[in-house]
């Protein structure tokens, strides 16, 4: 094999117009595919992890999704530093869930062209949460600082709405991939519709079965599927005061549940102090954050398999 | 000719208080339509290049004109409000942009206005220094504000309060200064911007205090009930939003009816303008929507119209002066009979005399066309501030 010391002069001129000719035309606009996509991937911003579930699987490649909020802790309360919601302001789009989930959005400022409340289109259709204290101070009236529900996910067929707003909010901004979008929300409506019928059909096997719930944020899931549900205000990692377990009894009396759905695995102290009392505990994760393992879909399907024993 | 000059020169050199007064007369007659004309050229620059910038503006049906004076250049003339319904009405439409404007607030003589980081965009206002905003109780200056008021990012700046004997009133909301806008040379370099919630705080809808669930303190409650706490006047309510407290504050109720001043409405194209127009002609709409551009076209008319009268009065003033200084001259040539008949018996001809005269003319009147020079300079300069002062706020 000749190397280029052993070519002659005028070949060795050929070869390197001709590498220098190639170098050009590649370096041409237009003719680097991979770094124009780059470029026109849409960023966008989320609120919670069922809205960025939902953007990846419609967008796929389209779209660099992110949800900046710590995997620790409920989204819903976290406060973004002002770094973060400058991130927030320079993205294509903004996805917001509605329903006065995550109140940091009425306490930052935010490009309001860029923002689309998923839940929007259903907002008749909110549910006002139930434990709510009033106060009043000044010449004012009373008022409550929090009064909506907003884990709207967590019914499934609202959860497909949310995602079609997605994907029209997507078509309208990259009208070239429109049909790209479709056909993902296609499979993605599917998906989620068959998770609304298994869990219509969990339910439906009992479906006065008394329930507790730990934590004020199962109210979709509740008047979707039709659970005849009660909430207490317990942390999964805080093993109940003596009034809370007071006030669980008190319960008791008038709503016999057997069964308690926590949002994650709660402490086994207080599953085996619940079991004592007759009451079983399973975890039906909200799933608003990140989970630590699989996806929303994986994590939704768990919880499914987890309410079953509860409904035999 | 030269000669002349210098004897002109020396008689205009004796007759000071004379020729002051003839220099004088000269150049404020030539100078007041001039610089009439100059101000009202940049009034109508200012008014107009805002207002052709501006698509659309809905407010309530009342004056359009302090709607527009209010929403474009920030008067203090304050139209009635509306609620921020409107805004999302034009969104919801997806006929057009929105940009909600609340501009009633003022702080050190200032206006605050409140609206959403869309309006940065929409006006191509960049940030020159420091960040925008972002978050409840960030305020964003006006370049010349910045320069006025000597502040920077990092400073603070107190809300005034409404009315000085509103005792009773909302607390003045301390606000942080995170950024100084670039010069625009528009209404925008005397305003200090703030998030549209932020003056919902300034004007008490939203509060932070201290959590009434958890109060310890007897003399905070009033009255507390199962699902009510009435806390007491002595509640302390925070006048500073910081990273400790950000989290204590909230709004009253539906955010969705909270006030604003008016809607800037950017429509996508022509038709989906004309098509947003026509929702709002209904007899029942309590709101209307306006161009700017006619509005201020209107404005502008009257404006020429009083500058017609005006240039009447000056054409008239200034043919009065001239014939004055007719009479000065005939009188003062009168009186230098002597000075004159000694001059000819020198052996100088009439047209000696004449060339004298003229020279003095000429003396006079380009002193006085350097001094009016001088002043139409420095007017220029001041154009923009002064028109603002004297036309638009």
């Amino acid at each position: 094999m000749k190397t280029i010391e052993g070519l002659s002069f005028k070949r060795k001129m050929f070869f390197f117009g001709a590498l220098f000719v190639l170098i050009h035309i590649a370096a041409l606009p237009g003719i680097s595919y991979s770094d124009t996509d780059v470029q026109e991937k849409l960023t966008i911003y989320v609120v919670n992890y069922p809205l960025k579930y939902f953007a990846e699987r419609i967008a796929g490649d389209r779209a660099k999704v992110v949800f900046p909020a710590p995997s620790e802790g409920d989204p819903a309360y976290w406060m973004p530093d002002a770094e973060t919601v400058a991130a927030y302001q320079k993205a294509d789009l903004i996805l917001l869930n509605g329903a006065n989930y995550a109140k940091w959005v009425r306490k930052v400022s935010l490009p309001r062209s860029k923002m689309v409340d998923t839940s929007a289109k259903f907002k008749d259709r909110y549910i006002t949460a139930e434990e709510v204290v009033t106060h009043s101070h000044g010449g004012e009236g009373a008022h409550a600082h929090e009064s909506l529900a907003f884990t709207t996910w967590l019914d499934f067929d609202f959860a497909a709405k949310q995602a079609g707003v997605v994907m029209e909010t997507l078509s309208r901004k990259k009208p070239a991939a429109e049909d790209f979008f479709k056909k993902n929300y296609a499979a993605l409506e599917h998906d989620l519709l068959a998770l609304d019928n298994e869990m219509k059909s969990i339910a439906a096997k009992n479906p006065l079965l008394p329930l507790f719930a730990s934590h004020p944020v199962y109210d979709y899931l509740s008047r979707r599927y039709g659970l005849n549900m009660k909430s207490v205000h317990w942390e999964p990692d805080e093993f109940p005061s003596d009034a809370q377990w007071s006030e669980l009894r008190a319960m008791l009396k008038k709503h016999p549940a057997k069964w308690m759905i926590w949002e994650k695995e709660p402490m086994k102290e207080s599953t085996a102090r619940l079991k004592a009392i007759g009451v079983n505990s399973l975890v039906f994760d909200p799933c608003g954050n990140i989970p630590d393992q699989g996806d929303f879909m994986s994590v939704i399907r768990r919880n499914g398999e987890n309410l079953k024993p509860a409904f035999q | 000719m030269i000669d002349s000059i210098y004897i002109a020169w020396q008689y205009i050199r004796f007759n000071k208080i004379k020729t002051a007064t003839l220099i004088a007369c000269i150049t404020l007659i030539s100078f007041l339509p001039l610089s009439l004309q100059l101000l009202l050229g940049e009034s109508e620059r200012q008014l107009m290049s805002r207002a052709v910038s501006t698509p659309l503006v809905i407010g309530d049906k009342g004056s359009s004109l302090d709607l527009v004076m209010n929403s474009l250049y920030f008067s203090d003339e304050v139209p009635e409000l509306i609620g921020m319904e409107a805004s999302e009405r034009v969104m919801e439409s997806g006929l057009a942009l929105s940009i909600p404007v609340y501009a009633r607030f003022h702080t050190r003589g200032n206006p605050i206005v409140g609206t959403t980081l869309d309006y940065f965009d929409f006006r191509r206002l960049k940030v020159a220094e420091g960040r925008n905003l972002a978050v409840l109780g960030d305020c964003l200056l006006g370049a010349r504000v910045a320069e006025n008021l000597g502040l920077k990012p990092g400073d603070s700046l107190l809300s005034s309060p409404e009315t000085l004997f509103d005792l009773a009133g909302v607390y003045p909301l301390k606000m942080k200064v995170v950024g100084v806008l670039q010069k625009s040379h528009t209404s925008d370099d005397l305003a200090v911007f703030v998030d549209i919630k932020t003056t919902w705080v300034i004007q008490g809808l939203g509060h932070g205090h201290q959590d009434v669930t958890n109060l310890s303190d007897p003399t905070l409650i009033l009255k507390r009930s199962e699902s009510n706490v009435a806390a007491t006047a002595k509640l302390y309510h925070h006048t500073e939003i910081t990273k400790k407290n950000i989290d204590s504050f909230h709004f009253h109720g539906n955010t969705s009816v909270y006030p604003i001043t008016a809607v800037i409405a950017v429509p996508y194209d022509d038709k989906s303008g004309t098509i947003l127009r026509g929702r709002y002609l209904s007899r029942n709409e309590t709101l209307q929507i306006i161009k700017p551009e006619e509005v201020i076209d209107g404005l502008l008319q009257n404006i020429f119209r009083i500058k017609n009268v005006l240039d009447a009065v000056i054409s008239v003033v200034a043919l009065a002066t001239v014939l004055a200084i007719i009479l000065v001259f005939a009188l003062s040539l009168r009186l230098r009979q002597r000075e004159i008949q000694t001059i000819f018996k020198l052996g100088c001809s009439r047209l000696t005399i004449a060339r004298l005269v003229s020279a003095e003319i000429f003396i006079i009147v380009l002193t006085s066309g350097l001094l009016c020079g001088v002043m139409i300079l420095v007017v220029n300069q001041i154009s923009n501030g002064l028109v603002r002062m004297l036309f638009i706020r």
